[in-house]
């Protein structure tokens, strides 16, 4: 089962770890600032003498999202190349980038950002260009990944996972499903107080812009300002904004419907048909996770034979069918079971997928969503 | 040469003299100064380590903080352009206003719920519970103290949901059913649970050590148990409720979970805001740390008021 408990987005994660820190907020505030320059006093720079050890060990350090590798792909990997592989986990996008900005993350040759953060990094000029001419099977990449938004010509990242966000929901009560984002509107009489959406500024936001007609990603003062008109109308009838906690509510009945990622909500739908996935007609978000190297990264060599090892079709199929995420590679998804591919809400249509777009950086109206947030969550 | 050797023993003996004098002095220096490094080693070996520990993990990370909330907009990895106090002024638009009442209010009512439910089990467990039967009692209570916060608040979702356990049972007892869950009575009631056996343990302690003699005094002067109790038991017991109160206060203040989990689509609370300011979309670590410093004061503030009012009354009424 697919248990990656968080996703690339923006705001509060979904991962039970990462929740446990927030839950010392203050103190966490104290550490995080603190780390800024800590850590690089404690932790070796990207400096000769760093770089020479793990070049000396030769193991390839990896920095990722928990269940992305697991111990047989790495043991796969040792077995073909002969190389190490040390592997570091973290819970969001944020808490990486602090860690590499601050000079923590000097061992690592490979992590695995999303698609927003692949832009910003390569902003703040922290990704490699990649050698393409190192690189064996780019072109088994599928059409929509073969030059995304955030990264054109993947000159810094290779796309690895996808998925998106849409609404999991009762069936047997529900009985005209859902097919777009309006139907929060027009059935807040049967839904009023027992739905709930994303704890997720980005998300959230985007999903009512998107009901608008807008881009999930705008940045017009007045699109966002009706938008946020739009959620204000909806949370009288709303039961909370939620990332996690809401399976217990939805199992029992006590909600109908819970705005979801496609990771977390894909398996619920698949233990019980009772309650079904949707990926909303207007279009919401899809996320796509990368492999990059870091202008830091020692053992660049390791981390080429990395990707690699993973663009392979058989490995990437193989990967997917022990860890359960929807792949870019489109060698590998002919490789697939039927079942999976027939998932529609795993592999939905293109059609469908055309409408979503990934979450994009919007730079200065970042502050202008985080007011509308906090105006939606305080008042 | 008589003269001569004589002169010789005294021209000997005057530097010797005066090597035995700075000798002297020099020891007695040396005894001073080891006295008072003897004297302060225990201090030093004491307090040493803790200090060492504080100035690293609280006192340094605080001055961080305080000169981040002084850059306004601050985000990560970006140099420092300038100081102002424009963090702290936008603090003052009333969106972020009505953050910090909400906190307060939340981090209130679970004090006085926390003191209203705490006090009496602490009485009886003190004062009336079977001597044998205290420590287990006692290690009971805070057994739940020994799960994680987050597992608990989880649990309480499965009692409050509007199918859930509490539910159940009003159900059957033929009582009309409350919808708590996703409601600001949903954060009283699991915050107040998370944090009632601080309060309990703290007021045992203090109810522990109440002296009796006082009371049988009180009635031989002719208090009746309730004027007794207000007026002996009570004052004896401020400090406790004082320190009990404030341990509440200060930690449901900073609670990040409760709100979270239980509370509806309004449960912004200063800790979660500071969070997402940090790890949020807007990653205004000025601003962040801005509120962290507010969060701090609001806590100071706390610790200042009851430090002053819960020393001074027990002196007055005894």
């Amino acid at each position: 089962m697919p248990r990656r408990l968080s996703r690339s987005s923006l705001l509060s994660r979904t991962s039970r770890r990462h929740f446990l820190q927030g839950s010392a907020a203050t103190m966490a505030v104290m550490g995080l600032s603190n780390c800024r320059r800590t850590i690089g006093e404690t932790e070796p720079e990207p400096a000769d003498s760093s770089t020479a050890s793990a070049e000396a060990s030769g193991a390839l350090h990896i920095y990722t999202w928990a269940d992305y590798t697991d111990d047989e792909l790495a043991a796969q990997f040792t077995e073909a190349t002969g190389i190490d592989v040390k592997i570091d986990v973290y819970d969001s996008n944020e808490t990486m980038l602090a860690k590499m900005q601050a000079g923590g993350g000097a061992n690592y040759s490979l992590i695995y950002p999303s698609d927003y953060m692949v832009t910003e990094m390569i902003g703040l000029d922290m990704l490699a260009k990649l050698d393409k001419s190192r690189l064996i099977g780019l072109d088994k990449i599928r059409e929509k990944w073969k030059s995304p938004v955030y990264d054109p010509e993947n000159s810094h990242s290779i796309p690895y996972s996808w998925g998106t966000t849409g609404l999991l929901y009762n069936s047997e009560i529900l009985t005209t499903p859902p097919t777009d984002w309006n139907y929060l509107w027009d059935n807040s009489d049967v839904l009023s107080r027992k739905m709930t959406l994303l704890d997720d500024v980005r998300e959230t936001m985007g999903a009512v812009l998107s009901s608008l007609g807008y881009s999930y990603n705008a940045t017009d003062p007045t699109e966002l300002e009706e938008a946020y008109q739009k959620l204000l109308d909806l949370k009288p009838n709303l039961a909370s904004f939620k990332s996690f906690g809401w399976q217990d509510e939805l199992l029992s009945g006590d909600l109908l419907l819970s705005m979801v990622y496609s990771v977390e909500g894909i398996p619920v739908s698949l233990e019980n048909p009772t309650f079904k996935y949707v990926i909303p007609e207007s279009g919401s978000s899809v996320w796509t996770d990368t492999m990059v190297i870091p202008t830091s990264a020692p053992n660049v060599d390791a981390a080429y034979e990395w990707i690699n090892f993973n663009l392979q079709p058989k490995v990437s199929q193989e990967t997917v069918e022990r860890l359960f995420f929807a792949t870019p590679n489109g060698e590998a998804m002919t490789m697939l079971s039927q079942e999976l591919l027939d998932n529609k809400n795993l592999f939905p249509p293109e059609d469908l997928l055309a409408k979503c777009e990934g979450i994009a950086p919007v730079g200065e109206a970042n502050a202008l969503y985080d007011e509308y947030w906090t105006k939606v969550t305080s008042a | 040469m008589k003269n001569s050797g004589f002169d010789r023993i005294k021209a000997e003996q005057k530097p010797k003299k005066l090597l035995a004098l700075v000798v002297n002095w020099l020891q007695a220096i040396f005894d001073l100064i080891w006295r008072w490094l003897s004297n302060l080693a225990r201090p030093i070996g004491l307090l040493g380590p803790a200090g060492i520990w504080l100035l690293l993990l609280m006192v340094l990370p605080m001055l961080l903080i305080t000169e981040l909330s002084l850059v306004p907009g601050l985000k990560p990895g970006q140099p420092i352009a300038g100081y102002g106090l424009l963090n702290y002024l936008r603090i003052l638009e009333p969106t972020y206003l009505q953050v910090l009442q909400r906190s307060a209010t939340f981090a209130t009512g679970t004090t006085l719920l926390c003191l209203l439910l705490g006090f009496p089990v602490a009485y009886w467990l003190a004062l009336m519970a079977p001597k044998r039967w205290r420590n287990l009692l006692l290690v009971l209570f805070i057994l739940p103290l020994w799960t994680s916060s987050l597992l608990r608040t989880y649990a309480w979702i499965t009692l409050l949901r509007s199918s859930g356990v509490i539910n159940l049972v009003l159900g059957a007892l033929g009582l009309p059913t409350q919808s708590l869950m996703n409601t600001p009575w949903a954060v009283y009631i699991g915050m107040t649970y998370s944090f009632l056996p601080y309060m309990v343990l703290i007021l045992y302690a203090s109810l522990e050590r109440l002296d009796l003699k006082l009371l049988e005094a009180a009635a031989d002067l002719g208090a009746n148990p309730q004027i007794a109790f207000w007026r002996v038991t009570v004052p004896q017991t401020l400090p406790g409720i004082a320190a009990g109160c404030l341990l509440v206060f200060v930690t449901s203040l900073g609670d990040f979970v409760v709100p979270t989990l239980l509370g509806g689509p309004s449960s912004m609370t200063i800790s979660r805001l500071i969070y997402n300011q940090f790890l949020g979309v807007a990653r205004n670590w000025g601003f962040g740390s801005a509120l962290s410093m507010v969060l701090i004061l609001m806590v100071s503030l706390a610790i200042a008021l009851l430090l002053k009012y819960g020393d001074r009354n027990p002196e007055i009424y005894s």
